[in-house]
């Protein structure tokens, strides 16, 4: 076919898959019809085909570098991942993200395991050198202990739990990213939590506080000491997969990853929310320490039992026939 | 490897056809990120303007307006970085600065870039702008201009707007100067095939030669279509002008196979 005959038999259907590339709002075919879809379908694989013929038979004119065009351009509007719903949020946080969770098992345990070296260290440093701990420690902090003025309630509580809820996102958000430089600010950011923690815990225990420092650390702390811990992982993942990409090459190795990582991390930096609540709301509160533990420790449970348990599939029962021979119900 | 197709990225369809994807270039990148900065700073400073004027309605004592006053730079960031993604989101991978510049991310395979792409993009931004704009200096040496963040998603920015026009791409009608019709059949016709014929084409629709020229060049395409054709060395089409000669061969072609 000449190429005169081959561009007036088939450019109406170019000019209507141009249109159709048009007519699409925001990237997308939503807000057409079902039969528009489809002849979009029709339209950009009539017009692959008129590519490839273009290729082979007329390779170096002008209408071959059209068509790849706009192939090129239509292809991603019919071609596109699950679409974000509203919908969508019940099902993640009810199996998806608990999945995701335990699925990333070994990075959550290495991430923990930084968290609590930090706080190792922090501790034998305040044992080691008790002098030191006025520098190690806010004093503030321990002279408002030492009045017993901590635990009194904060003024506008509003406002800090806006404060603590955007902090501790960004610090998950932070420990997300720093997989993408091996992960070495995300250890970084474990360490120096874990640090801060032990040498505050070791401080206020030589000081005799320690009941009362936990009542106010526990009630938010589970929460939030949590979901530093699973972005960490999140972030060790990342850097996991640059260091040992395996057979793929890197950068695919880390696009397989970062998809889950990242609404691994997200699901969790939005339990920050109910974190910085109780940090606000609770844990400085009046109410008596024992309470306030409870609270915690109801809050580790209730975490834990949806994180370890939630999305499972069903055990498979096996019933026992009397010859012995065992049966799984399809 | 052919130096046009440095910064092109192929993509196998599922109708087994292969799409080139133009990659945009540091510099248009940059362009448009300027262009996104010059929305995404002023939306921040309202926006943490209005935080201010909320705030000071509500707070009733200094320890809460410390609170407020430095949660506002976390305002500032979550507005910042929520402009790249929600822009992004909303309009299928083109922020306003992308869209003027004709640039939009899709993933590398082709399809376009979903919520948990983007997601990744715009999370991992926080790295590429914050640590001394380490994003910038990946993209110089990334061989595709990806960024830390495009890395991580498997998404990267191509140019969206057509190139071609599909007015530019139908070839100019022949020059037929020598012929009215299209002469006695011409023997071994069939063995010419349709890049002789498009180079044929191609040769007759040039406009601007001088006679001289056109008549050296059909002088040379002549004696390869003699080879071609196969014609003994007494045919009477050896004696034609050459010109004549092409212009018969392409109306016969023509008609023979429109």
């Amino acid at each position: 076919m000449s190429l005169d005959t081959f561009i007036a038999e088939r450019q109406a259907r170019w000019a209507a898959l141009e249109a159709a590339i048009k007519s699409a709002k925001r990237g997308r075919l939503r807000n057409q019809s079902a039969s528009d879809i489809e002849r979009f379908g029709l339209l950009l694989r009539q017009t692959s085909s008129d590519l490839g013929i273009a290729r082979r038979d007329h390779p170096d004119a002008p209408i071959a570098e059209y068509l790849n065009t706009l192939c090129a351009r239509a292809h991603p509007l019919l071609y596109r991942g699950r679409a974000w719903r509203i919908g969508a949020v019940g099902p993640f946080f009810a199996t998806a993200l608990p999945r995701s969770f335990r699925a990333a098992w070994p990075y959550i345990v290495a991430s923990f395991g930084l968290l609590v070296i930090g706080f190792i260290a922090g501790w034998v440093a305040v044992d080691l050198r008790p002098d030191l701990r006025a520098s190690l420690v806010p004093p503030s902090l321990f002279d408002e202990m030492a009045r017993g003025q901590i635990g009194t309630g904060v003024q506008d509580a509003p406002f800090a739990a806006a404060f603590i809820i955007q902090n501790n996102i960004r610090v998950a958000l932070i420990c997300f990213a720093g997989g993408m430089l091996l992960g070495i600010p995300t250890a970084l950011v474990l360490l120096t939590n874990g640090w801060m923690l032990g040498t505050v815990a070791a401080a206020v225990r030589l000081g005799g506080y320690d009941y009362q420092f936990w009542s106010l650390i526990v009630p938010h702390g589970v929460l939030e000491l949590s979901v530093i811990v699973i972005s960490g992982g999140t972030g060790l993942m990342l850097g996991d997969a640059i260091l040992r990409p395996g057979q793929l090459r890197r950068a695919e190795s880390l696009a397989r990853v970062a998809v889950r990582a990242v609404l691994l991390a997200l699901g969790a930096a939005s339990l920050l929310i109910i974190a910085g609540t109780l940090e606000a709301f609770v844990s400085p509160s009046a109410l008596p320490d024992g309470v306030k533990l409870a609270i915690g420790g109801l809050v580790g449970i209730l975490l834990y039992s949806w994180l370890l348990l939630a999305g499972r599939a069903p055990r498979r029962r096996r019933t026992f026939q009397l010859d012995g021979a065992a049966e799984t119900p399809a | 490897v052919d130096s046009s197709q440095l910064d092109t990225i192929n993509v196998k369809t599922s109708d087994n056809i292969t799409l080139g994807y133009s990659v945009a270039g540091l510099g248009s990148r940059l362009v448009a990120q300027i262009l996104d900065n010059l929305l995404a700073v002023p939306l921040t400073l309202i926006a943490v303007l209005l935080y201010g004027a909320v705030a000071s309605v509500f707070v009733t004592s200094s320890e809460g307006a410390g609170f407020a006053d430095a949660g506002a730079g976390f305002f500032a960031g979550f507005v910042y970085f929520g402009y790249f993604f929600v822009s992004e989101e909303v309009t299928g991978g083109k922020t306003p600065g992308k869209s003027a510049m004709g640039l939009r991310v899709i993933k590398v395979d082709g399809s376009a870039a979903d919520f948990a792409a983007l997601a990744v993009r715009n999370v991992i931004r926080i790295v590429d702008v914050g640590v001394v704009l380490i994003g910038i200096v990946v993209m110089f040496f990334q061989p595709q201009t990806r960024r830390l963040g495009d890395l991580g998603a498997g998404t990267i920015v191509v140019r969206d707007r057509a190139m071609v026009t599909l007015a530019a791409a139908v070839a100019p009608p022949p020059i037929i100067l020598r012929t009215p019709d299209a002469g006695p059949a011409i023997d071994g016709i069939d063995r010419i095939g349709s890049f002789e014929r498009d180079a044929l084409r191609v040769f007759l629709s040039r406009p601007g030669l001088s006679p001289k020229l056109r008549a050296d060049l059909a002088r040379d395409i002549a004696k390869r279509l003699f080879e071609r054709l196969a014609l003994p060395p007494g045919a009477p089409e050896r004696l034609w002008p050459p010109e004549l000669f092409i212009e018969r061969i392409y109306l016969q072609l023509e008609q023979r196979y429109p």
